[in-house]
Formats: structure tokens, C-alpha cells, sequence
């Protein structure tokens, strides 16, 4: 451990600091839990008797096999919005000025932020997969779909960070960054997280059928319900990767600007 | 550490449409010091402590802290300076043994260094007992003495105090100075520090520079910027059967009578301050001249500020005692 370069041991440092704050005030992690699991509920409550009814719907279990990637990727992307309001609270209430004036790696200003995204993703994607399992999903991909899911949660969870960081950096307000919220919602909303592109019509089939998180979450979501494929999987994987390269590179920009200001 | 702990020259940092916020400062502080920088609220104070600790670059002029120039070798400045902002930047969530163990891997100790660190500094700040609590159940003053700990964790050869106690009760104020005062005498810290409070620079500081609107405007010893002020002055009030003019007659030989300096009694210049002030009493008494009361007031620091400003300095009424 002290033989790690300070830069590893910062990053380590601070992400510790972000999941110990986050476990520590409720409204951080309460909303990024529960919204996913009573959304997932509910859709599993409603459309429990579509799969196999309404035609176009995916050969599939239960609607709550299908429902628990959607649940998955929200709860991901409630959890970023929160990471980089936290971030721009750093901003506003200073924390980030002691970084700043310390020796700190200024690598590891970002990478302590994402790095706990990226366990918080870890711990969703799992904790999700179990309740589903408890009420009665099953996965189809066995072990290997299973890792599957939470690499492209945990890689999902790293861009979607750095989307909240690089908000953050820019705007230097929490408020401001929890105000993007309802855009990504309908992000999400305008995709295939929820429901299946082939019951979809018109505009609103086009929209979803051209939106990355629509590939992104079937690739997740093939491995629970079957009919998983090197390609798809690569597809989701590549496109949480690519994400995070726009985002991450956008807030790594942000930052050099901001710090720019100083010596 | 040789040479002085703060040296700029020419100093300005402009901010966007123009605000020269620090307009050419020049400044040398010497090590081991206290050195308080004093002024009103917008005066610069604070972007010159963020162009020192360097938060901000500068617009134009040079700025060496613990022998480095902080624009061009920030992370050698960042290494020897311990910075305590205004309004501490303080996780309500974590306690603050947590904090302060944070802060000494952000310094690049090890591991075990941060854990003999974080106990030397919570008993030297007197905060063993709150050490795991969480900071959001701590005082204000608490939470200062933390922000203090939290600076020195990687033990800087100069340390920055933006307003450390504004905001804080009498007693919490008291606490931090004796803190700051002894930090100072044992480990030899240069402090610099800012301050709205006469009363914090004239208590703390060896020497104060006065900033108003961007520029030192006065730089020395609070007793020397004192005495450019003038001498004490020493009013006596007329007791019975003595007239203010009696009064006045016997003071004269002591100094320049100020008119109008007192009710019912006459004022003096007191150039021997107060052992002067016993000789003139005797003075009084010899000639037979009965006095009431006697009073000699020192020029205040905000004396010396309403003479370079023309303006009472901000909250001066109202400084802690």
C-alpha cells in the first residue's frame, strides 16, 4: 500500500470519501435505489401478462426478467446525477480549493470521483440482479451473463459520472447539475430500457431505435432474458466505453479549464 | 527556512470588465512571523491569500511563497503552505479524525504517518474527545480548530488563515488566537493572516499591512503604525473647584493641549505615553488642581485606517473584545 505512486492512493482516498458521504446522507443513495426497484415494480405489475400476449414482445420468462436491466441503467444514471451535484458542492463549498492548493494529483480529482461511481454502479447492478432473482427472474446467461451485466453497468456508471463531474466543473452548481435530471430521464424514457422497440410506433420507435442506451441496455438485457450474441454484447460495451471516452475526455477538458484560473 | 516566507512584487490580479481586485501590491514577510493583513470586506484580501496559496494566477507581477514563485512552480509552494479558507470546506458526514487522515494521503504520508499525524493534531487542537463524531455536530469554533488541523497535517513552513474566526463567539475567538499564538512560538510557523478585526491584527500580529481597494495603503508593526498616528492622548476632567482651564494650565507643560478633546476637563498629547501620564498627575496634584477622572487612549488600528482611508474601518464598533 505505501508503495503505490501517491496518485493511486489519492484516487483511492478520495473515492472512499465520496461512498462514505453517499452512504451516509440517505437522500444520496435512497433515490438511486428505490425509484429503479418501485418503477421495476410497477411495470412488472402492470405488464406481467404481455410477454408472449402482445406480439413483438421478446420471447421471455417473466416481465420481470425483462424489466431488471431498465432498472439497472436508471438507477446508474439517478446515482451520476447525484455524484456530480456532490462534485459542484465541492466546487461551491470549497473542498475542491483544498484540493486545488494541495500537492493532490489533479488526475486523481477526477479519478477518486468516477472510481466511486464505479463501485456504487457495481454494488446497483448486483444488489438489482439479486432482488430479481429472489422474486423469481432468472439468467439466462448463467455466470458469464451475469458479469456481463455488471461490466456494462460499471462502465455505464463511469460515463454517466463523468457526464455529473464535467456538469459540474462547468456550471459549479449542485443545483444546476440535479436540474439536468429529468433530461436524462427522458433520455432513458426515448429507449428501449423500458419496453421493447417492436412494440413501439412510429417517431417514438425511430427515436428509441437511433438512442446508444436502447443497444446498451438490450446487450445487458439479452444476457438475463437469452439470445445473447458476441455482437450484441460488444455492442453494449461499446457503447458504454465509447460514452465514457466523450464524457470523461469532456470533464477532464472542464477541469483543465477551470484549473486554468489557477497557478 | 532562509529568506522571507511571502515576497511579492508589483502584484494585480484583474478580473473580467476590469476589477483590478489586487492592484499592485509589494510585499515582504519575513519567516517566523505573524503577519496580519488587515482591511474591509472587498478590499483584496482574499484574492491575494488565492493568488498566494495558489488558487488563482495572477494577472500580472510576481509572487515567491516559501521561496517559490507561485505561478511557476505551484506544486513546490503547495507542498510547504498549510491554507485554511474562509468558510471551511468541511464534509458534515465524516468525522474528523476521518478528515484529517484524508488529508495527510492527499499530502502523500503513509499510512501509518496519517494515523500518528491525525492523533498529534486532534490533541493539539483539543479535539480527542469529538475525534469521531461526525464534523456536523460540531461548534463553530470546533469546526475552526479542525480547519486548523486539517492545514497543518503535512506540517507547512507558512500557513494561510482567511478569517479564521469571523463568525465565531468571543470565547471560540480567544481559543483559536491562543492557538494560532502558540503555533507560532512552538514550531516557528509563519503565519499570515487575514482579518476585518483590528482588535485580531493589534492581538496577533507583529506586523499588520493595511489593504484598501487593491493597494497597501500602511506596513508595520501595529506599535509603529500606532505611533505614526501620534502620541496617546491624556484627558482629565475637572473636579471640584477647579476649572477645565486650571487643568489645561498644568498639562500644557506636558504636551500640546488638544481643544475640545473632553467635557469640562482639557486634553494632552502625551509623547511619554503612560509613565508620562503618572508625572503630569503628580503635576496636577503639586499645584493644588483637583480632577475628576483621567483617561489615556491609546490610537487604535482603526485610527491609523481612517487616516490612509478617510473611512472607519467596517465593523470597527463592534471588533471583539
Amino acid at each position: 500500500m505505501t508503495t503505490a505512486s501517491p496518485a493511486v492512493r489519492q484516487t483511492a482516498a478520495l473515492a472512499w470519501r465520496s461512498i462514505v458521504t453517499t452512504v451516509r446522507l440517505p437522500q444520496a443513495w435512497f433515490p438511486a435505489l428505490f425509484f429503479p426497484l418501485v418503477l421495476m415494480a410497477i411495470f412488472t405489475a402492470s405488464f406481467g401478462g404481455a410477454p408472449g400476449v402482445v406480439p413483438g414482445f421478446p420471447p421471455v420468462r417473466g416481465f420481470l426478467d425483462f424489466a431488471v436491466c431498465g432498472a439497472i441503467v436508471q438507477g446508474v444514471l439517478i446515482a451520476g446525477t447525484s455524484a456530480g451535484a456532490a462534485f459542484a458542492t465541492d466546487i461551491e463549498g470549497g473542498f475542491f480549493d483544498r484540493l486545488v492548493a494541495s500537492p493532490t494529483s489533479r488526475v486523481a480529482i477526477l479519478t477518486g470521483r468516477l472510481g466511486a461511481s464505479m463501485a456504487l454502479g457495481l454494488f446497483q447492478a448486483v444488489l438489482f440482479i439479486a432482488i430479481a432473482w429472489i422474486c423469481g427472474a432468472r439468467v439466462q446467461g448463467g455466470v458469464t451473463g451475469i458479469i456481463v451485466v455488471v461490466v456494462i453497468a460499471v462502465l455505464f456508471a463511469a460515463a454517466v459520472g463523468g457526464l455529473g463531474v464535467f456538469l459540474a466543473l462547468r456550471t459549479g452548481s449542485g443545483e444546476a447539475v440535479q436540474g439536468m435530471f429529468p433530461l436524462f430521464f427522458a433520455l432513458l424514457f426515448f429507449s428501449s430500457a423500458f419496453f421493447p422497440i417492436e412494440t413501439m410506433t412510429g417517431w417514438y420507435a425511430a427515436v428509441a431505435r437511433a438512442n446508444p442506451i436502447s443497444y446498451l441496455v438490450e446487450a445487458m438485457r439479452l444476457e438475463i432474458i437469452g439470445g445473447a450474441t458476441i455482437w450484441t454484447t460488444l455492442a453494449g460495451i461499446g457503447i458504454a466505453l465509447g460514452l465514457g471516452v466523450i464524457t470523461i475526455g469532456a470533464s477532464a477538458l472542464a477541469l483543465r479549464r477551470r484549473l486554468r484560473e489557477a497557478a | 527556512m532562509n529568506g522571507p516566507a511571502v515576497e511579492t512584487h508589483e502584484l494585480v490580479r484583474e478580473f473580467k470588465g476590469g476589477v483590478r481586485a489586487v492592484d499592485g501590491v509589494s510585499l515582504v514577510v519575513d519567516s517566523g512571523g505573524i503577519f496580519g493583513f488587515l482591511g474591509p470586506n472587498g478590499a483584496g484580501k482574499s484574492t491575494m491569500v488565492r493568488m498566494l496559496t495558489t488558487l488563482l494566477r495572477p494577472t500580472s507581477g510576481t509572487a515567491r511563497v516559501a521561496g517559490y514563485d507561485v505561478a511557476g512552480d505551484p506544486n513546490a509552494v503547495r507542498r510547504r503552505i498549510g491554507v485554511a479558507l474562509q468558510d471551511a470546506a468541511i464534509d458534515p458526514y465524516m468525522t474528523g479524525r476521518e478528515l484529517l487522515r484524508l488529508q495527510g494521503v492527499l499530502h502523500g504520508l503513509t499510512r501509518a504517518g496519517c494515523r500518528a499525524r491525525a492523533d498529534d493534531l486532534l490533541g493539539r487542537v483539543g479535539l480527542e474527545d469529538a475525534a469521531d463524531r461526525r464534523v456536523g455536530t460540531y461548534s463553530g469554533g470546533m469546526r475552526r480548530r479542525l480547519d486548523l488541523a486539517l492545514s497543518l497535517v503535512h506540517e507547512p513552513v507558512v500557513l494561510f488563515l482567511d478569517e479564521p474566526t469571523t463568525g465565531l463567539d468571543p470565547t471560540s475567538r480567544v481559543t483559536l488566537w491562543e492557538e494560532v499564538r502558540r503555533l507560532n512560538d512552538e514550531h516557528g510557523t509563519t503565519i499570515f493572516l487575514t482579518t476585518q478585526y483590528l482588535e485580531e491584527a493589534d492581538q496577533l500580529a507583529d506586523r499588520v499591512a493595511i489593504i484598501d481597494d487593491g493597494r497597501i495603503v500602511a506596513d508595520g508593526s501595529p506599535a509603529a503604525l500606532k505611533a505614526d498616528i501620534g502620541e496617546p492622548l491624556l484627558t482629565v476632567t475637572a473636579g471640584e473647584g477647579s476649572t477645565p482651564d486650571d487643568i489645561a494650565g498644568v498639562l500644557s507643560r506636558f504636551g500640546a493641549i488638544v481643544p475640545g478633546s473632553v467635557d469640562g476637563g482639557a486634553g494632552v498629547r502625551l509623547p511619554g505615553g503612560s509613565s508620562a501620564m503618572a508625572d503630569a498627575v503628580r503635576a496636577l496634584d503639586d499645584a493644588g488642581v483637583r480632577f475628576q477622572a483621567i483617561d489615556l487612549a491609546e490610537p487604535s488600528l482603526d485610527d491609523v485606517f481612517l487616516k490612509c482611508t478617510g473611512r472607519h474601518l467596517e465593523g470597527a464598533e463592534t471588533a471583539p473584545a
